[in-house]
C-alpha cells in the first residue's frame, strides 16, 4: 500500500541515505549507461558458449530427425517435453509477480517485476524451442495453426491438448511481451532523454515518443491493471493446460484431476526460485543492495515456502488417492516411482522441492544470501525431476511388460537443455545491458511512503508509539544494506 | 514576449509540484498539462481529466475474441468437418474452452493496448514531444500556456513559491523535436 | 500526513447492541429448524429420516465451512501482515470463534449419521467388508483400513478440534490485545497464523474426502479437496461481506467504507473464479478421460433428478458474479454487492446439495420444508452465535497496529 499513511512496522523497500530521483535514475540506468564490467563479460561468454552449444544439439537434432534423442518404442516423450514444461513453469513467475502481486498492492514488486518479466519471456521463448524441435519436422510447424484446408483436408484437431498448448504458449508469450513492454516505455524514455546521437536516435524509436503527460500516464496505469487482471488467469491457464497434456490421457499417474492447480503451484515455485537465483547475482553485481533488499528475497522465500508446501500436499494428495482408488494401475505407477528403478529421481524431487524448502521456516535461513541462492537452485532441480519423474516413470512400464524399457539420454538431449540455459543466460545479460533491469518510474513511486529515509524522517518527527518504532530497527538488522549505524541514528530529536 | 510559447515551472518534488498546480487553479491559471517521471495519484481528479474508457474497449475486444475463438472452433469442428475423434461429441463444448478462453484474452490484451497506443499517439519512431528533457528523470513539471495566460510575471512567482526550483519560458513548443 | 494523527472521529470502542428484531428473527429461525429436524428424524418414513440427516450433513458442513474459512482469512490476514482488512476483522475473527460450536455440531451429526445408518452407507454397513458375505464389496474392503468408523471419527475429532483451537486462539489474542494493546499479540497472531495455515492446508483436503467424499467411497479425485476449499473460502467472503453491509446499514462501523467492500467484492469475484477454475478442471478430465469408475459420480449427477440443477449450479456460481462484479460501480454499490452474496450464498447451498444428496438420498432428491427448514435452523444459528460474539466487544480492533492503514484505505 503505497500510502503517506503505511504503518512503521511496515519494514523498507528501499534503503540507503540521499535516495533521490535522479539518484535512483542514476543507479539504476548505470549498467545501461557505461561500459560493461568483468563480471558481465565472463558471464556473457559462458552464456553464449552455452548458446552455442545449443545451436549445434538442436541443428544436429535438424539434420538428423528426433532419433538423435535417447527416445525409444516405450519411452516417446522424455527430455524434451521436461524441459519444455520445465522453462514454461520457470516463465510464470514473471507474470505472476507483476499481475498477481499487482492486483494484491504487494508494492515490492515493484523493484523485481521487471527482470522477472524479461526472464519470463526468455523462458518460454526457450521453452517454444522444445515445442519446435520436438516436431521431426520442424519446417512443417505452422501446422499446428488452424489453416485452411490445402494443407491437407483436415482442420487441426481442437479435442488436443496439444493443440490447445499452441494457442496457451503464444498467447502467453504474446500478452507477456506486451505487458512488459508497455511497462518498459517509460523507462526506455528515461535512457532516451539522458543519451546523444546514435543511442538516442535508437531509444528514441523504441520509446514509442513517450512524454510521461498525465493523460498518458492515466491511460498507462489503467492498461496495467487490466493486463494484470486479465494475465492472472491466463497464468493459470497456461500451466492448467500445460498439465492437461498429461492428465487429459488415460495413464496411470498422468490422469489425476488435481494436475491443473498442482501444476500451477509448481510452476510459481519454480519461477520464484529462478528469480531468487538471478536477482541474488544480479543485485550484488550490478550494485542493486539499495532496491532489491533483504525484505524483497525474504519475502521471495516465503512464497517459495508457501509453494512449495503445496505443491507437496498435491504429491501426498496424488499417492493418497492412488491407493485409495483401488486401482491397481495407478497403485503400480506410484510405488514403482517411489521404489522402482528411478527411485532415485522420486526422492530427488521429494527432497528438493518438499523436504528442502522446509528450511525457510527459520529466518536465519531465510535472510542468508548464500543459503538463499542455494536453495534456490534445488528448487529448480528438484521441480525438473518433478516433470522427469511425471513423464518418463508412467511411460517407461506401460501394461505390458515385455515392452518395459529405461530411458537414457543421448549427449544430444543433454546438449540442447545445457544448451538452453546458455540462451537463457545470453538473453537476460543482454537485456540487463540494454534496458533498466529495475522498473525506474515504479521504484520512484516508493520513495515518499516505504523508503528507510522516509521511515527515519517519520521517526525523527516523533508522534510514534515507542514500541513499534523498537520493533520497526529490530526488523532492519537483517538487511544487508542498512549499518548498525543507520539503525542506531533512527532517534526522535 | 510574443515569442514565448510555454512556460515551464519545474519541481523536484511531487507534492509540490501538486501545490503549485493548486495555487496556480486558485488563481485561474489554466494548465497545458504535467509531465512527471511516475504516475501521480490524484492528478486526474485535480486537472479534471476524465476517466479512461479503455476499460470498455478492453472488454468489447475481449467480448470480440470469445465470439472469434468460439466461431473458429464451431466451424472447424462442428460444421465444416464434423468428426468422431474418440467418441466425443461433434460439439464438445468442454474442449472448445481453454482456446476460446486464450483467443478472448489475446484480443482483449492487444485491442486494448493497441487503443492505448492509438490514443496517445504511441508507436515506433514517433518523435517525442518532451517539453523538458528532466521529466522522464527527476523533473516534474507543469506546463503553461503562455498565450493564454497573459501575467507571466505572477505565475512565475506562483511557482516559486510553490517550490518550484527553475521556471523556464520556451520559445519551443517541444524541446526534444528531432 | 503523519502516521499517527487521530484527525478522524469514528467511535471505536461502539459495539453491536444484539436485541429487538434481530434477536427474534435469528432465534425464530432457530426453533423452526430444531422442529423441522425433530420432525424430519421421528418420522416413521425412512426415506424422510435419510433426507434430514443429508440435510444436516449438508448444513453442518456448510457451517463449519463457512466459520473455518472465516478462521482461514483472518489468518491470511496476519500472515501477509494485510492492512486494508483490519477495520472489518472483528467479522471473520467471530466467525472463528464460533468455529468449535459449530464443529461440535458437524461431529454429532456425522457421529449420529454413520451409526444410524444414514449417511456413509456406501462404506459402512453389514459385511461390505466380509468375503464371505454377499454384501461383501473388494474395493470398499481394499479401503478398510483408511474408511472404518475408528479412524474416520478420530480423524474428524481431530481436525475440527485443530482447526477450532487455532481459530478460537487467534480471535483470543485478538480480543486481548483491545485490553492490553502491546504488539505481543499481534506477534503471537503472526505466528499462530502460519501453523494455522499449514494444519488447515495439509488437512482439509482429507478432511473433505472424509466428509463428503467418502458418502460415494468407490469414486475419488484427488481435486476434490481443493474445490471444497474453494467453495468454503468464496461462501465466507459473501458471510462476511453479507455483515458488513448489514451492519453498516444499522448505522454501525461508520469507518469501513466503499473501499473495502471493493476489495471484498473483488475477492469474491476472483475466489468465484478460482471455485469455476477447479469445478472445471475436475469434469474437465474426468469427462474427457471418460473412466467408467470416475464418470459414475457425473452419470449420477446428469440423471434427470440433478440434470437441470447440476448446470444452474455453474450459472449462479460463476456467470452470474463474473457478470456482474466486472463492473466497478457495481461492486462498489452495497445493494448489489449484498444481493451477489446472498446469491452465491444460495448458489453455494446448491454446490453442497450437489455433492451430498446423489450419495445419500440417490433418487428420491427433494425440495421442500426439509431443506428449508434445516437451512433456515442453521442460518438462525449461525446469525444468533456471531451477532452475540460480536455484540461482547468493540467492532474494531482498537489497538491493532495496522488500525490507521485500513482507516485510508483507498482503490
Amino acid at each position: 500500500m503505497s500510502s503517506h499513511n503505511e504503518s512503521i512496522l511496515r519494514e523498507p523497500l528501499v534503503t540507503g541515505k540521499d535516495i533521490t530521483y535522479a539518484k535512483v535514475t542514476d543507479d539504476i540506468l548505470l549498467p545501461v549507461e557505461n561500459k560493461p564490467n568483468k563480471a558481465w563479460w565472463i558471464g556473457f561468454i559462458m552464456a553464449a558458449l552455452g548458446a552455442s552449444l545449443w545451436v549445434v544439439s538442436v541443428g544436429y537434432t535438424f539434420w538428423t530427425g528426433i532419433g538423435a534423442w535417447g527416445l525409444n518404442k516405450t519411452v516417446g516423450w522424455a527430455w524434451d517435453i521436461t524441459d519444455f514444461v520445465w522453462w514454461v513453469g520457470i516463465g510464470h513467475a514473471g507474470t505472476l509477480i507483476s499481475a498477481v502481486l499487482l492486483l494484491f498492492r504487494q508494492n515490492w514488486r515493484n523493484s523485481i517485476n521487471r527482470s522477472a518479466e524479461a526472464m519470463t519471456i526468455f523462458a518460454v521463448i526457450c521453452a517454444a524451442t522444445y515445442v519446435v524441435a520436438h516436431m521431426g519436422r520442424p519446417w512443417l510447424a505452422y501446422w499446428i495453426f488452424p489453416l485452411p484446408n490445402q494443407f491437407g483436408s483436415l482442420w487441426v484437431n481442437f479435442n488436443s491438448p496439444l493443440v490447445w498448448d499452441a494457442f496457451a504458449i503464444s498467447t502467453y508469450f504474446t500478452v507477456s511481451l506486451v505487458f512488459w513492454y508497455c511497462g518498459l516505455l517509460p523507462d526506455i524514455a528515461s535512457v532516451r532523454d539522458r543519451a546523444a546521437g546514435l543511442k538516442r536516435r535508437i531509444y528514441s524509436i523504441m520509446s514509442f515518443g513517450w512524454n510521461g503527460s498525465v493523460k498518458t500516464w492515466q491511460r498507462f496505469e489503467i492498461v496495467s491493471l487490466i493486463l494484470a487482471g486479465i494475465s492472472t488467469p491466463l497464468v493459470l491457464s497456461v500451466h492448467t493446460i500445460v498439465s492437461m497434456d498429461f492428465a487429459t490421457s488415460v495413464i496411470p499417474g498422468w490422469h489425476t484431476t488435481i494436475f491443473p492447480p498442482y501444476f500451477v503451484a509448481g510452476a510459481i515455485f519454480s519461477g520464484f526460485a529462478m528469480v531468487q537465483t538471478l536477482l541474488l547475482v544480479m543485485r550484488k553485481v550490478l550494485n542493486f543492495e539499495n532496491y532489491i533488499t533483504m525484505f524483497h528475497i525474504e519475502s521471495m522465500n516465503k512464497i517459495i515456502l508457501a509453494t512449495g508446501s503445496i505443491v507437496g500436499i498435491a504429491y501426498l494428495t496424488e499417492l493418497f488417492i492412488a491407493w485409495y482408488s483401488g486401482s491397481e494401475y495407478e497403485m503400480y505407477a506410484f510405488s514403482n516411482r517411489i521404489a522402482g528403478p528411478y527411485w532415485w529421481a522420486y526422492w530427488t524431487m521429494m527432497t528438493c522441492n518438499v523436504i528442502s524448502p522446509q528450511l525457510f521456516w527459520f529466518k536465519r535461513i531465510r535472510t542468508s544470501i548464500p543459503i538463499s541462492w542455494v536453495l534456490s537452485i534445488v528448487v529448480n532441480i528438484g521441480m525438473w525431476f518433478e516433470r522427469f519423474v511425471i513423464i518418463v516413470t508412467s511411460l517407461h512400464r506401460d501394461y505390458i511388460p515385455s515392452s518395459w524399457a529405461m530411458f537414457y539420454p543421448t549427449w544430444v538431449d543433454v546438449g540442447i537443455f545445457v544448451g538452453s540455459i546458455g540462451v537463457f543466460f545470453t538473453l537476460f545479460l543482454l537485456f540487463l545491458r540494454f534496458l533498466p533491469g529495475i522498473a525506474i518510474a515504479e521504484v520512484k513511486l516508493l520513495l515518499k511512503s516505504a523508503s528507510l529515509q522516509q521511515k527515519a524522517k517519520l521517526i525523527r518527527e516523533g508522534h510514534l508509539d515507542a514500541e513499534q518504532v523498537t520493533f520497526f530497527k529490530n526488523s532492519l538488522g537483517k538487511y544487508d544494506s542498512v549499518t548498525e549505524k543507520e539503525i542506531n541514528e533512527l532517534e526522535t530529536k | 514576449m510574443s515569442n514565448i510559447k510555454y512556460i515551464i515551472g519545474s519541481f523536484a518534488d511531487p507534492d509540490e509540484m501538486m501545490d503549485g498546480i493548486d495555487k496556480l487553479q486558485a488563481n485561474n491559471v489554466s494548465i497545458y498539462d504535467c509531465f512527471t517521471p511516475m504516475p501521480i495519484h490524484g492528478i486526474e481528479a485535480k486537472l479534471g481529466v476524465k476517466p479512461s474508457r479503455l476499460p470498455i474497449a478492453a472488454f468489447c475486444f475481449g467480448i470480440t475474441g470469445t465470439c472469434l475463438g468460439f466461431s473458429l472452433l464451431y466451424y472447424t469442428m462442428t460444421y465444416d468437418w464434423p468428426m468422431n475423434i474418440g467418441g466425443k461429441p461433434s460439439l464438445p463444448l468442454p474442449a472448445f474452452v481453454p482456446v476460446t478462453f486464450e483467443v478472448t484474452i489475446l484480443l482483449c490484451a492487444l485491442g486494448m493496448v493497441a487503443t492505448f497506443f492509438f490514443r496517445n499517439h504511441l508507436f515506433p519512431g514517433r518523435a517525442p514531444r518532451v517539453m523538458d528533457l528532466r521529466a522522464t528523470d527527476d523533473r516534474f513539471i507543469i506546463a503553461i500556456d503562455a498565450n493564454d495566460n497573459a501575467d507571466h510575471g505572477k505565475i512565475e512567482s506562483l511557482l516559486k513559491e510553490a517550490g518550484a526550483v527553475e521556471v523556464k519560458y520556451n520559445e519551443r513548443k517541444y524541446v526534444s523535436y528531432e | 500526513m503523519g502516521t499517527h494523527s487521530h484527525h478522524h472521529d469514528y467511535n471505536f470502542s461502539e459495539q453491536f447492541t444484539f436485541t429487538g428484531r434481530a434477536k427474534v428473527v435469528s432465534l425464530v429461525a432457530l426453533a423452526l429448524g430444531i422442529v423441522t429436524v425433530a420432525i424430519g428424524l421421528l418420522s416413521s418414513d425412512h426415506i424422510t429420516v435419510e433426507r434430514t440427516y443429508a440435510n444436516l450433513l449438508l448444513m453442518g458442513y456448510y457451517f463449519t465451512g463457512v466459520c473455518a474459512a472465516g478462521g482461514c482469512f483472518l489468518a491470511l490476514q496476519y500472515v501477509t501482515q494485510a492492512g486494508w482488512s483490519s477495520g472489518l476483522i472483528r467479522i471473520p475473527q467471530a466467525m472463528a470463534y464460533i468455529l468449535p460450536i459449530a464443529s461440535l455440531i458437524l461431529l454429532v451429526i456425522v457421529v449420529a449419521g454413520l451409526f444410524s445408518h444414514n449417511l456413509y452407507h456406501h462404506w459402512y454397513g453389514e459385511g461390505l467388508t466380509d468375503p464371505n458375505s454377499p454384501n461383501y464389496d473388494a474395493l470398499i474392503a481394499g479401503k478398510a483400513s483408511y474408511l472404518n468408523a475408528p479412524s474416520f471419527l478420530v480423524r474428524q475429532v481431530g481436525f475440527m478440534g485443530a482447526y477450532s483451537i487455532c481459530a478460537w486462539l487467534l480471535a483470543k489474542y485478538s480480543y486481548s490485545e483491545d485490553l492490553h494493546g502491546s504488539l505481543n499479540s499481534y506477534k503471537k497472531s503472526f505466528k499462530l497464523s502460519a501453523i494455522f495455515l499449514v494444519i488447515f492446508g495439509f488437512t482439509s483436503p482429507i478432511w473433505s474426502f472424509d466428509t463428503i467424499m467418502s458418502l460415494e467411497a468407490h469414486w475419488f479425485s484427488t481435486m476434490f479437496g481443493w474445490y471444497n476449499f474453494a467453495a468454503m473460502f468464496v461462501s465466507s467472503l459473501c458471510v462476511i461481506t453479507l455483515i458488513v453491509i448489514l451492519l453498516k446499514r444499522s448505522g454501525y462501523m461508520a469507518w469501513v467504507n466503499e473501499n473495502h467492500l471493493h476489495d471484498l467484492g473483488k475477492l469474491i469475484f476472483g475466489f468465484s473464479i478460482f471455485w469455476t477454475y477447479v469445478w472445471f478442471a475436475q469434469f474437465m478430465l474426468i469427462w474427457y478421460a471418460n473412466i467408467p469408475e470416475e464418470t459414475v459420480y457425473f452419470y449420477k449427477r446428469w440423471e434427470p433428478e440433478y440434470k437441470p440443477w447440476f448446470w444452474i449450479n455453474i450459472v449462479i456460481n460463476f456467470v452470474a458474479p463474473v457478470l456482474i462484479l466486472v463492473n466497478r460501480d457495481f461492486v462498489r454499490s452495497r445493494k448489489i454487492l449484498a444481493f451477489v452474496c446472498i446469491l452465491l450464498l444460495l448458489g453455494h447451498w446448491l454446490d453442497y446439495y450437489i455433492m451430498v444428496m446423489p450419495g445419500t438420498v440417490e433418487m428420491h432428491r427433494g425440495f421442500g420444508w426439509i431443506e428449508i427448514g434445516a437451512a433456515l435452523g442453521f442460518v438462525g444459528l449461525f446469525a444468533f452465535l456471531v451477532l452475540n460474539k460480536l455484540s461482547k466487544h468493540a467492532l474494531a480492533p482498537v489497538k491493532h497496529p495496522f488500525l490507521e492503514e485500513s482507516l485510508h484505505h483507498q482503490i
